[in-house]
């Protein structure tokens, strides 16, 4: 517990609050940050998370696993805030960053204790990060998009700690390459990651895993007796119901005569055979149609008549993914039957109903004029292996984003934390005052990550820091922990690099979290 | 540090305890289980994948041995129980050189090492191919595979059986490769006469009966036609009302109802069909016709069975009658062709057997016995070994059964990490002893002495790896009726290669996925008042 800073004085005996407060919150995040400690780097753990229907869930995702926990404490939220937000802004090092924040906690409570106000603690915190930051990005390695070495090795090192991770050799250059073909040749320095679809597929293993140049759906072809392989396709995606329409609810049909039956069931048919007419003259010979809750998509008698043309169907197409489709197709979506005409409709060299596992899925290949998006099926042999495979590319998919963002990368395996705390050791001592004292702790809390990376290990963690220091500081600015080896070694030799902007946003987001943590001085709860 | 993980140690529990059930049940001599579930049900098995699915398991750590089990059953079918075992064993190993201080990730990497040196060994050494033994080992491997189930006694009859009728439903898919779809292998059963009297049927087995009892018992060249809709009185859709002002007239329409689906069948005869199959109902009324065409009409088929059998007689399974010119019609190319179709009667029920399907051959086994739990585990033992012959026929290489391939690997693994100096040395050396649980478990379920015999089959085994001249006692197994070792390769005891290192991956992969736990959050269930700060804060929790 912290000791009480301020003098005591009489009228204000509840004084000692805000420290109390503050110690509470910093004792909360703590402890959010050694709870995930333990599956940082290569050699990580992971979690099992039973939920309280009992599904369970077994990851090594920092972000996943917090979001999972459900805290009470409001500081401890805002590390899984902070977890959120480097999900959203890098995709990986969410791990990293929560224990960033939790040992800058460290180092700011041991501050407090020694009696310094919180505030010159948050401003020279913040003064360490902008410094920080640019000694990073002094230390990092331009590269181009061209260099598919570095972006693999990226992409192999984020794959490394997770329980895919020997699957690296594949699932690594599976997402360079699909990021590298969404990106827009006139805006290159964003990608987004909506137009790369990832499809989990139970049954298989990972090996099973492939990225299709073209459009995978989900749904199996419709109907029993159409065909199931469509070479030289022309693709239409409708967003009308191809089955009888439904007259209003007061509006009856009245029959009076059994020739009106006749005509009543007769009409139903004309109406049908028109559409697929239509459909056909177009030159359509596989249809896509929307899921509609409101009558069927497609009657059984449209069906019928499809598998007599040779169109082959696939239904319940999501709405949320025509905007996918149309993209990656090239076509438009066609409202109504008047607007069924050729040139909205796309071509493809083959589209085939494939089975994967259990279940079928339909691919489109050969698209012409296929626009800037890719596939990728996820296959895992169980429920949970599957999901942290589709995370881990999700992961990986991030790190290469992010380099396309911000062309740089640094080494990784604790490298670039080790330098930042040398440097900063060093520009603290030319600092005057307090700030220096709070600066050099900053730069100490920073070698928890080499600490961490060695501890989970199971090398001996002083040991292999101070080793690792001394290496920095004679100047190996890439020397760090290899994992695999037990030693310190070169690590853009060994092939282990990360973006710069992964490393910087953790450093930047840590230190704001940690910075707003301190300046907290109460908790007022609202009543509901 | 603290490498002495309780956690571990909790989950290693759990998941040993996983194995003990179902490893009394391996092996020729593996006893069953009976279990009782909560509305009395009863079931009989010996089928390890079985055995779990029917616990209601609510450990985190089991239910991944459970999920393990059923991916075994899904790609391959038999093995279930003991890729159980071996997981079990490699956790409780894993969990004791945790407390000689190894990091778990060092025995994790071990552990795959070794996986993947296994792997690599069966395909390079332990391997038979299908040409090299003939034709005998398909119904060899089949008898492996059923000679731990109630069938044992029968495994000649139903190992031909399985081979025949895997061969029946062989195609060549589009891409030219020749696959056995065994799920187009109809599995009926019917209790009643003893489990020899069980036939494989060359057509398929319809479980239903003839719509009314005044129609033929069997037609020969029969022309089927197989519908997806109901040969009923025809209802007008929702929202159409029929209002009649005349009492003539509604005689009319009430006529004209049962006409529209008369002329149906009219036109359905009228394309030369006799044999009538459909999904939906066909009225009393409509039966007449039929009867009087002289043709047979079943109502109400499962529309799978209808797939199938429109597949393997030519014919189009249809979902409605009109054709493109808005009329209705029945082409006469839909209707498909079998040599002979007519009722039989088993057991208390009929069944339609298709005989001489026109497209391709089909395959239905009935299997009779004594009771419904006999049936019930007939079944599940056929399918094993439907399953093993399937991945015979499709991969053509097998491996010796028996324990053979598990002393062998675990004689080479041993040498092997003798050869590494880092820490996965300790680990595969615990990853060989591992391997051993399966000849010593089924050693020990045959009454027999398991470590005496596990030694004979080690020192046959080293000295086969040793010596060049003994390289033939590889396929030395246990004999377990006589208590003895033998050349399981001259026994005919087989299983296949896929199998195997399927077997060996999975189980590696859910040891690794338990092991890679260090730490389990169980969250509260949702129904509980939700903690609030202000809650938390009064009960004191925050005081840090």
């Amino acid at each position: 517990m912290a000791p009480n800073v301020q003098p005591k004085m009489k009228a204000f005996e509840t004084k000692s609050k805000p420290a109390e407060i503050r110690s509470s919150n910093i004792e909360a995040a703590k402890a959010v940050a050694d709870a995930i400690r333990t599956s940082l780097g290569p050699r990580g753990m992971d979690k099992m998370i039973q939920s309280g229907k009992g599904d369970v869930t077994i990851t090594n995702d920092g972000a996943t696993i917090l979001k999972q926990m459900k805290l009470v404490h409001p500081a401890a939220k805002m590390l899984v805030e902070l977890s959120k937000a480097q999900d959203v802004e890098a995709g990986d090092g969410t791990t990293s960053v929560v224990v960033l924040a939790g040992s800058f906690l460290e180092a700011a409570q041991k501050l407090l204790e020694k009696g310094i106000h919180p505030t010159v603690i948050s401003e020279s915190f913040q003064k360490a990060s902008v410094k920080a930051v640019e000694i990073l990005e002094a230390m990092a390695t331009p590269m181009k998009l061209e260099d598919r070495h570095s972006l693999l090795m990226s992409a192999t090192t984020s794959l490394g700690s997770k329980v895919v991770s020997q699957h690296s050799a594949l699932l690594a250059p599976l997402a360079v390459d699909a990021v590298l073909k969404v990106i827009d040749p006139l805006k290159d320095h964003d990608v987004d990651l909506r137009d790369i679809r990832v499809i989990e597929k139970l049954g298989g293993t990972v090996d099973d895993t492939e990225l299709v140049e073209g459009l995978v759906l989900d749904q199996r072809s419709a109907g029993s007796g159409g065909p199931t392989r469509m070479e030289k396709a022309k693709i239409g995606l409708i967003q009308f119901c191809i089955s009888p329409p439904k007259t209003d609810m007061d509006n009856q049909v009245v029959v009076s005569d059994y020739n009106a039956m006749d005509r009543v069931l007769r009409e139903e048919r004309a109406y049908i055979l028109n559409v697929a007419k239509q459909v056909k003259k177009a030159g359509c010979n596989v249809l896509l149609v929307q899921k509609s809750i409101l009558r069927d998509a497609v009657s059984e008698l449209a069906l019928h008549f499809f598998d007599k043309m040779k169109i082959m169907v696939v239904k319940d197409i999501e709405r949320e993914d025509i905007e996918f489709i149309t993209k990656t197709l090239n076509c438009r979506p066609i409202a109504s039957l008047d607007h069924f005409l050729p040139e909205y409709m796309a071509s493809a060299d083959l589209v085939e109903s494939v089975p994967t596992g259990t279940s079928k899925v339909v691919k489109i290949t050969g698209i012409q004029n296929v626009g800037k998006t890719v596939s990728v099926i996820v296959r895992g042999s169980n429920k949970l292996v599957l999901e942290e495979a589709a995370r881990s590319l999700h992961d990986a998919l991030c790190v290469i984003r992010c380099l396309v963002k911000k062309r740089f990368i640094i080494a990784g395996g604790g490298a670039p934390e080790t330098e930042l705390a040398y440097q900063l050791t060093q520009y603290a001592q030319g600092l005057p005052g307090v700030e220096a004292y709070c600066l050099r702790a900053f730069a100490e809390s920073l070698e928890v990550i080499p600490m961490t990376l060695a501890e989970n290990a199971g090398l001996n963690p002083i040991a292999t820091v101070t080793d690792l220091r001394n290496k920095h500081a004679c100047g190996f600015k890439s020397s760090g922990i290899n994992v695999r080896k037990g030693a310190i070694t070169n690590m853009l030799d060994e092939g282990v690099a990360q973006p710069l902007l992964v490393t910087t946003s953790a450093i930047t987001l840590a230190s704001e979290t940690v910075r707003s943590i301190l300046k907290i001085d109460d908790i007022v709860n609202a009543l509901y | 540090m603290d490498f002495v993980n309780t956690l571990l140690i909790y989950l290693v529990l759990a998941a040993s305890s996983i194995a003990n059930i179902v490893k009394s049940s391996l092996g020729p001599v593996g006893l069953d289980k009976m279990l009782v579930d909560d509305v009395g049900d009863v079931t009989i098995t010996n089928d390890g994948a079985t055995i779990l699915n029917l616990l209601e398991v609510q450990h985190p750590a089991a239910k991944v041995l459970v999920e393990l089990a059923q991916l075994q059953d899904q790609e391959v079918g038999d093995g279930t129980t003991s890729v159980v075992i071996v997981a079990a064993e490699l956790l409780k190993n894993a969990d004791e050189l945790v407390k000689q201080k190894i990091h778990p990730t060092s025995v994790i990497s071990g552990y795959r090492l070794a996986c993947k040196e296994a792997v690599k060994y069966i395909q390079d050494n332990l391997t038979l191919t299908v040409d090299e033994l003939g034709k005998d080992c398909l119904i060899n491997a089949a008898k492996t595979s059923m000679s731990s189930k109630i069938i044992s006694a029968d495994a000649n009859f139903f190992a031909a059986m399985c081979v025949d009728a895997a061969n029946a439903v062989r195609v060549t898919d589009n891409k030219g490769q020749t696959i056995y779809p065994i799920k187009a292998i109809n599995v009926l059963k019917a209790h009643g006469k003893s489990a020899r009297e069980s036939l494989l049927i060359n057509g398929y087995a319809l479980n239903c009966t003839v719509a009314s009892q005044a129609m033929v018992k069997k037609i020969t060249n029969a022309k089927i036609a197989c519908l997806d809709f109901s040969l009923q009185k025809t209802k007008m859709k929702m929202g159409v009302q029929v209002l009649v002002t005349d009492p003539e007239k509604l005689d009319a329409i009430r006529q004209r109802e049962s006409d529209i689906t008369k002329e149906r069948i009219q036109k359905i005869l009228n394309a030369g069909a006799n044999v009538i199959l459909a999904t939906g109902g066909i009225d009393d009324l409509c039966l007449k016709y039929f009867v009087e065409a002289g043709a047979m009409a079943v109502r109400r088929c499962k529309k799978s069975d209808l797939k199938r059998i429109a597949k393997a007689t030519g014919a189009t399974l249809l979902s409605s009658m009109a054709n493109l010119e808005g009329e209705e019609s029945f082409e006469a190319s839909a209707v498909g062709e079998a040599a002979e179709v007519s009722t039989e009667r088993i057991c208390d029920d009929e069944l339609i057997v298709i005989k001489g399907t026109k497209a391709r051959t089909a395959a239905s086994i009935i299997l009779r016995g004594p009771n419904d739990f006999y049936c019930d585990e007939m079944e599940r033992s056929v399918h094993d070994a439907l399953c093993v012959v399937k991945r015979v026929l499709e991969s053509k290489t097998l491996v010796v059964g028996g324990g053979a391939v598990e002393v062998a690997l675990s004689i080479y693994l041993e040498s092997f990490a003798t050869s590494l100096s880092s820490r996965e040395q300790l680990a595969i050396a615990e990853f060989a002893h591992s391997l051993l649980v399966i000849p010593k478990t089924l050693a020990v379920n045959a009454a027999k002495d398991a470590t005496d015999l596990v030694a004979k089959m080690r020192s046959y085994h080293h000295s086969s790896q040793s010596k060049p001249e003994h390289a033939n006692l590889k396929w030395i197994g246990l004999d377990l009726t006589e208590g003895t070792v033998r050349d399981n390769r001259q026994a005919g005891v087989f299983e296949p290669a896929v199998s195997k290192i399927k077997s060996l991956k999975f189980a590696t992969e859910a040891a690794i996925t338990i092991l890679r736990i260090d730490d389990m959050i169980k969250l509260d269930s949702e129904d509980k008042n939700t903690q609030s700060y202000q809650n938390a804060y009064e009960c004191g929790q925050l005081d840090g």
